[in-house]
């Protein structure tokens, strides 16, 4: 670790307001139209109320925009010659990943204590357990799509690319669940879409599995949708990452 | 320009660069029909410490391959490469060797200075950041994104960047590419002012005049092979042909034709249209007759170009790769074969 790097690194991607503006502040305005403002949002689910089911989905939507924008941005860097200029200094990628990491997981965090922080002064409840178990979860499982975003960007090698794979993030959200409480057959296809088991498991902690519908997911249906989208972006990458380097 | 090397680098002994039998293929692309691409195809040298030595070669003549497996960019296909006897990671790692790479390598939205402090913080000890960015003249220009500078101050960026581990060994991969010719000047400028250390320099160019003011020895590279190795004066004086032409009255033509091959150092005279053109090593004595007695006007006078130093040195043109050449290891736009992008 490096921190004049790291640094440097945060600097860097802060100084870019528009991204930060979509990653930190379009999701809490999210969770003040759809959470603070509706009239059910002090029923009750689980260990809380339906503004904080709102915020968690809305948290969890604004973590993975900056995740995959950091993860694509990374592998355009890496692929428009900074990748050898790194290679030229005694950074080993071990560190450079790492240095990765952890600027995606403090820029994830921003929407997530921003929204977190909205919530509770707008009426979102829970229980302390469910507040924090709910908080690390939207920001650990956030990272498996900086391995999507990775994937995008070394797959299509285009600034557009990495803006369009953080936009189907929208997309994303309102086939996960996210947005607006789905039921019958659209959330039987739900549950197969990338970020339904992230959302859906970050909410565990308040829901307990239970749906906005009256049903309930069995732990292992968002456990199993995680591992599968994480096994496809993570052989998606691993494969552009390998074709990237016959063409050299 | 030539400077001896300092007592620790004799003592040590080491040549700065040692490649023996160095062999990169690549893979063609999936899908496509091409065979096997060799780009370095067996390349044996020897770099002492202290030379600066030029690489010279037509684009994809395999120059930024070789330079990329003595910087440990990329891994031989077979051979070894080995910096100042050490493997090139375990080189680079020690701050030993650092490059100027041809494009890329920069990200737009930091400033020069945030860049330079960056690749700095990579290091366990570097030059003072100030002092590197002074020496490759960005003093001016420290707190400008990068993504505002012009190509050549980008480039004397690189060169801020490669100079922080203050290394015994300096790579420049076609370092002009792409710059105008103040912008040349002036980066040749900065690296004069700084080649005083002792430094072994080698940098890869397609420019015989680049090569031949900056360099002590040049190598010739074609097709993934030396072709030459010599001091720089040797190599010119082989590859140093001229052409001249002017326009000479029909009349004129025979006469001025067996006057001019008995000059000495007349290789060539031949008709281009109204022109009469001679290739010569002595252009001075070629004008002067052809403007005086035999009335010729609208003189010209062309340096050869690298194509022409080839045929001179190898005795054949670069578009006619011998049979066990690769077959993209020379570009050949005389054969309508477009010419291979620079790595």
């Amino acid at each position: 670790m490096n921190a004049t790097f790291t640094l440097l690194e945060m600097r860097r991607i802060t100084r870019d307001w528009s991204g930060m503006f979509f990653t930190a502040v379009l999701p809490a305005f999210f969770y003040l139209i759809f959470g603070a403002t509706v009239d059910a949002k002090g029923e009750t689910i689980g260990n809380g109320n339906v503004a904080m089911y709102v915020m968690i989905s809305m948290a969890a939507y604004g973590a993975v925009t900056a995740t995959t924008s950091i993860g694509g941005q990374a592998a355009l860097e890496r692929q428009q010659g900074w990748g050898r200029q790194l290679g030229l200094t005694p950074l080993p990628d071990s560190s450079y990943i790492a240095m990765k990491s952890l600027i995606a997981m403090t820029v994830a965090a921003v929407p997530i204590l921003l929204t977190y922080a909205l919530g509770a002064a707008t009426g979102a409840r829970g229980t302390a357990s469910a507040w924090l178990l709910s908080g690390l979860l939207c920001l650990v499982g956030s990272a498996v799509f900086a391995v999507y975003g990775l994937l995008i960007g070394t797959a299509f090698r285009s600034e557009a690319a990495v803006g369009a794979a953080s936009g189907t993030m929208v997309i994303f959200a309102f086939l996960g669940n996210l947005f607006i409480p789905l039921s019958g057959v659209l959330l039987t296809i739900a549950k197969f879409t990338p970020l339904y088991g992230y959302a859906a498991l970050a909410r565990y902690p308040l829901t307990e599995g239970y749906l906005t519908d009256g049903s309930q997911d069995p732990l292992w249906v968002p456990v199993l949708n995680v591992v599968v989208w994480l096994t496809i972006f993570s052989l998606g990458a691993v494969h552009f990452v390998r074709r990237g380097r016959e063409r050299q | 320009m030539h400077t001896t090397p300092s007592p620790t680098a004799a003592s040590s002994g080491e040549p700065a660069i040692e490649l023996r039998d160095l062999v990169k293929t690549f893979r063609p692309l999936r899908g496509s029909t091409d065979t096997v691409v060799t780009a370095v195809d067996g390349i044996d040298l020897t770099i002492g410490q202290g030379e600066v030595v030029a690489f010279l070669g037509p684009n994809g003549a395999g120059k930024t391959t070789t330079l990329d497996m003595v910087l440990g960019l990329t891994e031989p296909t077979s051979g070894t490469a080995r910096v100042f006897g050490r493997p090139p990671r375990t080189a680079v790692v020690g701050g030993h060797v650092s490059a100027v790479l041809q494009t890329g390598g920069l990200l737009r939205d930091l400033t020069v200075r945030e860049t330079v402090r960056m690749i700095a913080s990579t290091y366990a000890v570097t030059a003072p950041v100030d002092e590197v960015i002074d020496r490759a003249g960005l003093a001016e220009l420290s707190n400008r994104r990068v993504s505002k500078c012009s190509g050549g101050e980008q480039q004397r960026l690189r060169f801020a960047l490669a100079l922080l581990p203050d290394p015994r060994l300096l790579v420049l991969d076609e370092p002009t590419a792409g710059m105008d010719v103040t912008a040349r000047h002036e980066f040749w400028q900065t690296m004069h002012a700084d080649a005083s250390a002792g430094r072994t320099v080698v940098f890869a160019t397609h420019y015989l005049e680049e090569a031949d003011a900056f360099a002590d020895r040049i190598v010739l590279v074609a097709g993934g092979r030396v072709v030459a190795d010599g001091p720089t004066a040797e190599i010119r004086s082989r590859a140093s042909g001229r052409t001249v032409t002017a326009v000479v009255a029909d009349d004129a033509v025979a006469r001025a034709t067996a006057a001019l091959f008995g000059l000495p150092g007349v290789t060539d005279v031949r008709r281009r249209g109204e022109r009469l053109a001679i290739t010569a090593s002595d252009s001075d004595a070629v004008a002067r007759i052809l403007l005086g007695e035999l009335g010729g006007r609208d003189l010209e006078i062309t340096t050869a170009g690298l194509e022409e130093a080839f045929m001179a040195l190898t005795g054949r043109s670069p578009a006619q790769p011998s049979p066990e050449s690769p077959p993209d290891g020379i570009p050949a736009r005389r054969h309508g074969v477009p010419e291979e992008v620079a790595r």
